[in-house]
């Protein structure tokens, strides 16, 4: 029954034991062989500490090309100044950065210097993931003597210095001059009240059949100005800083908007909702007005052919406060964390590498340098954001809070809420309601 | 027949069919080669232990905790069975996403499937130019869930998509499907049911088996095309059927690239393609939750496991082996 089975392989089995043998030593050493690159290969992806004296600075940032340009040119610098330093650089697009700084994070191999904004700020402060930078500004090893108060005070989390802004922005409403001008229709103005925006893109989009404004009502910062200018706040503490019966407010603003046809349909909103650059409706044509910040100019005049306005959010502008467009935080257990701290001064502080990065991080945070890039700016969408930036400064109100913990996920929340009750799938109450309660849950775990 | 295919003693395994003789005498050099085959296997096996097994004992382990990525392991707490009852007691995102990769799966896997069939019963002549057409139909699952693939479809479905432009052609006033939270995810679902090739081609190996001599005595009693078709190809089909579904419903259910790059990382819009999958990689990566994610990954596992044992469970009734009787 089983015709296979006879022991082919047994006679040889006593009388070739010695070749036998050696065979099994050679198949052993050629397994080896195989096997043992990999192991090799594995092991060289370990450490690269210099023991030549030098030390490598791992950083990571994101961003496009042109701001990878400058931050490379601004670090060779800090090198040809500093033989002993070397950069391992990396950077990519917004979209999945902080994902991947996590990763790395929890990989055991975070980069000694990252840039990171008010979104995660305090999500990797509350967790200990970023150094206290308190200590070097008072040894003076990280100057901050030349920089606004407030703005320095941005980057504080539970009392610990834990970013240094990298840069100064603040929100701005972009418009599309040369489609206005081309229909004989008033420029949008700093101070117009919420309600005469509304009725200004109404207009707009009566005229020109083009939609006068995006529709922020999913936009933390739209929101966070128009609850500061009704003296409430987006946090409070550890709590959220607005009721349900604001939420419902602001959700009623907008749909009234929607309704007076001065938006776009919803699809179009929701394509505007994208960070991206490239997806903002000013850009793309699809609105005459887009909700972004001030220093975004540049980079959108980038994107169309069309003249570019820029203005303060409507209502008080003195709702809108000098925010850290971005920080650089050091790692808290980077074991170059000497060095760079020394970096980031060098960043903020080093009037030639300040003049090279410009304002693609936003304003300079250092003001004596800031009035160095804005006197030898070429670019003229800069040099308007510039001056905007500057002339809204003087009305600035005092900074917020950092954003806290689960920040991240109450933003998400307000766009999932928002675009609820503008697909009409939720009255601006039910959809209001929803926010918060998911706003609390985010903030609570 | 059934000798040739009968399983071979020889290749069980295990020791104990070899006539004592054998192991006597080769035992040890069996066992050096035994050896020499796992120092082989070792590139492999280090592998699996490194990048599949051992992640995974520790997901299962960070499931009953507060990990957050950004914590050191040495401040991670254990938080027993909180996790997994907060996905079912008061998560409503996590049942809107298992509701969202359920209807994805229960609508896409079973057209995908028909699709797959009714083109490879097309294909299964002998015209000419057949295989032009076999390669043009297994080529869109080539591309499988690459991130390209997705761009082009959202840009296909947008408002002023092409899609919509061929539908301008008939006068038909198309929507702005993939931002419309009514037909985004239906739009993946499109997108998953025109990858049909490979299963297509699984299936057109299967009709090549069938015994042409069974449709021969089919016609011969009398039976049409339809009758042959449900009394012959079907049930001769049914393993290749079986091994489809098993395998398309797994694929189903782990829909991710597309969802993402459509809704930019976010589920949207309004959560409408918020697949299991994604809504796992959200909070994981982007609330930081890992420890909560990994409950739902095992979860995810176990839920699909389940479904597995159940279409094996089932498939005994209706999937039929010609060589039955050895099974």
């Amino acid at each position: 029954m089983h015709p296979a089975t006879h022991p082919t392989s047994a006679p040889d089995g006593r009388s070739y034991r010695t070749p036998r043998l050696r065979r099994r030593l050679l198949r052993g050493l050629l397994a080896a062989v195989v096997a043992l690159p990999l192991v090799g290969a594995a092991a060289a992806c370990g450490d690269d500490a210099g023991a030549d004296g030098k030390t490598k600075i791992s950083i990571f940032w994101w961003g496009g090309e042109a701001r990878a340009q400058l931050t490379e040119q601004a670090l060779d610098l800090y090198t040809k100044k500093n033989p002993d330093v070397t950069f391992e650089k990396t950077w990519q697009a917004n979209q999945g950065y902080f994902d991947k700084l996590a990763t790395l994070t929890a990989g055991g191999n975070p980069p000694d210097l990252f840039q990171i904004d008010d979104n995660f700020l305090a999500e990797y402060a509350a967790r200990n993931t970023t150094l206290d930078l308190a200590s070097y500004q008072e040894s003076g090893k990280l100057d901050t003597t030349k920089f606004p108060p407030s703005l320095l005070q941005y980057g504080v989390v539970d009392g610990k210095l834990a970013g240094l802004a990298a840069g100064e922005n603040t929100q701005g409403l972009v418009y599309n001059k040369t489609l206005l001008t081309k229909n004989g229709l008033p420029e949008p103005t700093t101070g117009m009240s919420w309600e005469e925006h509304i009725a200004w893109a109404e207009q707009v989009a009566k005229k020109t059949k083009v939609p006068g404004t995006q529709d922020p009502s999913a936009d933390y910062k739209a929101f966070w100005v128009w609850l500061r200018q009704q003296g409430k706040d987006l946090y409070s503490g550890s709590e959220l800083g607005f009721t349900a019966e604001d939420v419902t407010r602001w959700f009623e603003l907008w749909k009234g908007a929607r309704d007076r046809g001065a938006t776009p349909t919803a699809d179009v909103i929701h394509e505007g909702n994208q960070t991206d650059i490239t997806k903002q409706l000013v850009v793309t044509g699809k609105a005459a007005t887009s909700w972004v910040w001030v220093n975004q100019m540049p980079e959108l005049k980038k994107n169309t052919a069309d003249e570019l306005g820029v203005i303060a959010y409507p209502g008080d502008p003195s709702a809108q406060w000098a925010r850290a467009s971005m920080y650089w935080s050091v790692f808290r257990g980077s074991k170059n964390a000497e060095i760079a701290v020394d970096v980031i001064n060098f960043l903020s502080n080093d009037p030639e590498a300040v003049k090279l990065l410009g304002t693609d991080r936003g304003l300079p945070s250092n003001l004596d340098l800031r009035r160095v890039v804005s006197d030898d700016t070429t670019d003229a969408a800069m040099k308007q954001s510039i001056t905007v930036e500057t002339e809204l400064a003087e009305k600035f109100g005092e900074s917020p809070q950092v954003p806290i913990k689960g920040h991240s996920k109450v933003r998400a929340e307000l766009i999932k809420a928002a675009e609820n009750a503008q697909y009409g799938r939720a009255t601006p109450a039910e959809a209001a309601a929803q926010f918060v309660a998911a706003s609390q849950a985010a903030i609570a775990s | 027949m059934a000798l040739t295919t009968a399983p071979d003693p020889t290749r069980r395994g295990s020791g104990s069919v070899r006539p004592p003789a054998t192991r006597r005498g080769t035992g040890r050099i069996r066992h050096g080669e035994g050896l020499a085959g796992y120092v082989f296997l070792s590139p492999w096996l280090i592998g699996l232990m490194a990048i599949t097994a051992m992640p995974m004992l520790l997901s299962l382990y960070l499931s009953f905790t507060n990990y957050d990525i950004l914590t050191p392991w040495s401040e991670v707490e254990w938080v027993g069975l909180a996790n997994y009852e907060r996905m079912f007691t008061s998560d409503p995102s996590w049942w809107h996403s298992v509701r969202v990769t359920l209807s994805f799966a229960l609508i896409a896997v079973p057209l995908k499937l028909a699709a797959a069939l009714g083109v490879a019963l097309l294909l299964n002549r002998a015209w000419r130019g057949v295989g032009l057409f076999r390669g043009l139909f297994y080529l869109p699952s080539l591309l499988g869930g690459s991130v390209a693939l997705a761009i082009v479809w959202v840009n296909m479905f947008n408002r002023d998509g092409a899609f919509n432009s061929f539908l301008a052609l008939f006068g038909i006033e198309g929507k702005p499907w993939v931002n419309d939270p009514d037909w985004a995810l239906e739009t993946l679902m499109v997108l998953a049911i025109w990858q049909f090739g490979a299963p297509m081609v699984i299936f057109l190996a299967g009709l090549k088996q069938v015994p042409t001599e069974l449709y021969e005595a089919a016609s011969v009693d009398g039976a049409g095309k339809l009758r042959q078709f449900v009394n012959v190809t079907l049930p001769m089909l049914s393993p290749v059927i079986f091994f489809n579904l098993v395998l398309e419903t797994i694929n189903g259910f782990q829909g991710f690239t597309a969802a993402f790059v459509l809704s930019n990382g976010t589920g949207g819009p309004v959560d409408s393609t918020l697949m299991y999958t994604l809504n796992l990689y959200i909070t994981g990566f982007t609330d930081l939750e890992m420890g909560y994610a990994s409950a739902m990954a095992w979860v995810f596992l176990i839920a699909i496991a389940l479904i597995t044992v159940l279409f094996f469970s089932t498939g005994r009734f209706w999937v039929h082996y010609s060589d039955g009787e050895d099974r």
